[in-house]
């Protein structure tokens, strides 16, 4: 479904991805690991175009996507995206913000699109907070809109960017249920998380980053309980302290 | 819980009482004042006066307003686009909008006006088949406008930057074009930020096209000027030029309060919980 290969990306002098490749089936979850500053965000972003590679092929359901005649618009229509930050439309209600993408990218009727809109919220457990503006809504519940937002395009596979990061403790439940439910339901889906519960229960498989390069991968059991290079049982042995 | 969000932060209630306060002292000292001049004068002659004293102030309210109309629409304009290219990622347009707020903030708007009047005389005269003297005033109404475009031009400015990226880049996640996210994601929350300081702007502009009268224009202030010295020649009374004076200030308070209200019901009208400008 997602395929990377040999993926590079250099900020200025900073050479963040050195050759990253990866592959994700279609109805697999994989989760993402390392420290903070390893490339794991860039190599998402990578895989919707947010940022371009450098060198190397995105590949997504059989498309060369980061192709100059490729619309990058048209890809990200292809995948959806949850932000760390959530990043809700401010000045639209939770009902507007999923819709948006409907009546302005897919051009939906405005009726058609309020439907979508209204069940990919219920899906998410927010249908009574439709009319609520982002600063009404707690957390939690900003993050499940997002979630609607990015589902109500229909898309092909899901990135999740630390999702729960920015989330105070007791919210952090309620998004990681909607992320099991969309696995469980057969999404495709790759998740930078420090969220080990989530990856070992979760995950199909592992992927572990440090310094733009990837250092192990594997079924989580294995990347967990049985690490094989001391990167990652470095990292892993404090992650679960 | 969206009604609570509308109540106004105690704070903000002493801030109006004070307010109210200071403008009822205001209007009472005001009064007293009127009556004292009113005490001395002499209605007859006054009422004399009326008739042209009607027709220069409405030629004058007429004048001004009519800048207003050319003045507000082009200096936002200006503002707009050139506010919208100080933040462009394309050097050149940034250079370009830098110079200009640069080179029309750093004069007083009095003298702008008065070279865009000088310097398109000396280029038009001795062109008889056109009015030298309304492409003159045009010249003058440009210069304020092109003044007032570098001020809203920093307050545009100050909106884009304050739209945080991520929105932008939540409009591209979702596969929006450029043009789309400028126009429903950018924009919507620009004017929400910027509206409180525009206002502002705008309030300032209206009383600032008082200058034009130092070119000869015939609006409000040019006949204020008038009118003193024809009276003040004519029968010598200053209570009258003071009174006739007190009119012109009023016209100009009604039309910037006038203004400045209905940018306020715009302001409420599009509020939105989180997007609240902050309080001036």
């Amino acid at each position: 479904m997602i395929t990377g290969v040999n993926l590079h990306k250099w900020f200025g002098e900073l050479h963040v991805l050195k050759g990253v490749s990866l592959e994700v089936a279609k109805g697999e979850t994989l989760v993402i690991i390392g420290p903070s500053g390893s490339g794991k965000s860039t190599l998402l972003r990578c895989i919707n175009l947010l940022v371009q590679p450098d060198e190397g092929d995105v590949i997504i359901d059989g498309v060369k996507v980061n192709d100059p005649k490729i619309r990058p618009e048209w890809v990200r229509q292809q995948v959806g995206m949850v932000f760390q930050s959530f990043n809700l439309f401010t000045h639209l209600t939770a009902l507007h913000n999923v819709m948006i993408g409907l009546t302005k990218v897919k051009r939906l009727p405005k009726a058609e699109a309020e439907r979508i809109a209204r069940f990919e919220l219920e899906r998410v457990g927010l249908a009574d907070k439709a009319d609520a503006y982002p600063a009404q809504l707690s957390g939690g519940q900003q993050q499940r809109v997002a979630i609607a937002r990015a589902l109500a395009l229909n898309p092909k596979a899901m990135l999740f960017d630390e999702p729960t990061s920015a989330l105070d403790p007791e919210y952090i439940r309620e998004v990681l249920d909607v992320m099991t439910k969309l696995a469980d339901e057969g999404m495709t889906m790759v998740v930078v998380t420090h969220e080990m519960g989530f990856a070992h229960n979760v995950a199909d498989r592992v992927l572990f980053m440090a310094d733009g390069v990837v250092v192990e991968e594997g079924a989580p059991e294995e990347v967990f309980e049985r690490p094989q290079k001391n990167r990652t049982k470095a990292f892993v042995a404090k992650i679960l302290g | 819980m969206r009604k609570s969000d509308r109540r106004l932060h105690p704070a903000s209630h002493l801030v109006r009482r004070i307010l109210s306060g200071v403008i009822v002292a205001e209007a009472a000292l005001l009064l007293v004042y009127l009556a004292g001049v009113f005490g001395t004068y002499d209605l007859g002659y006054a009422l004399s006066l009326l008739p042209p004293r009607g027709r220069a102030l409405t030629t004058g309210l007429l004048t001004t307003l009519g800048f207003m109309a050319v003045v507000i629409p082009l200096g936002f304009s200006l503002g707009f686009a050139f506010g919208w290219a100080r933040t462009s990622t394309a050097w050149p347009a940034r250079a370009v909008a830098t110079t200009y707020v640069e080179f029309f903030r750093g004069m007083p708007p009095i003298v702008l006006i008065a070279f865009a009047f000088l310097i398109t005389i000396v280029l038009l005269k001795g062109n008889d088949r056109i009015d030298l003297f309304a492409f003159a005033t045009g010249a003058g109404v440009m210069a304020l406008a092109a003044h007032s475009g570098a001020y809203q031009a920093e307050i545009i400015r100050a909106g884009i930057l304050s739209v945080p990226t991520g929105q932008v880049e939540a409009g591209e996640a979702i596969g929006m074009s450029k043009g789309t996210i400028l126009t429903r994601i950018t924009l919507p929350q620009m004017f929400r930020i910027s509206l409180p300081a525009l206002g502002n702007e705008f309030a300032s502009l209206i009383k600032d096209t008082s200058l034009l009268s130092t070119i000869g224009a015939l609006d409000l202030t040019f006949q204020g000027k008038n009118l003193s010295s024809v009276l003040i020649t004519g029968g010598g009374s200053l209570d009258l030029v003071i009174i006739m004076w007190v009119e012109i200030a009023v016209l100009y308070f009604v039309i910037t309060f006038v203004v400045s209200r209905s940018l306020l019901a715009i302001e409420r009208r599009f509020r939105v919980p989180g997007l609240e400008a902050a309080q001036l």
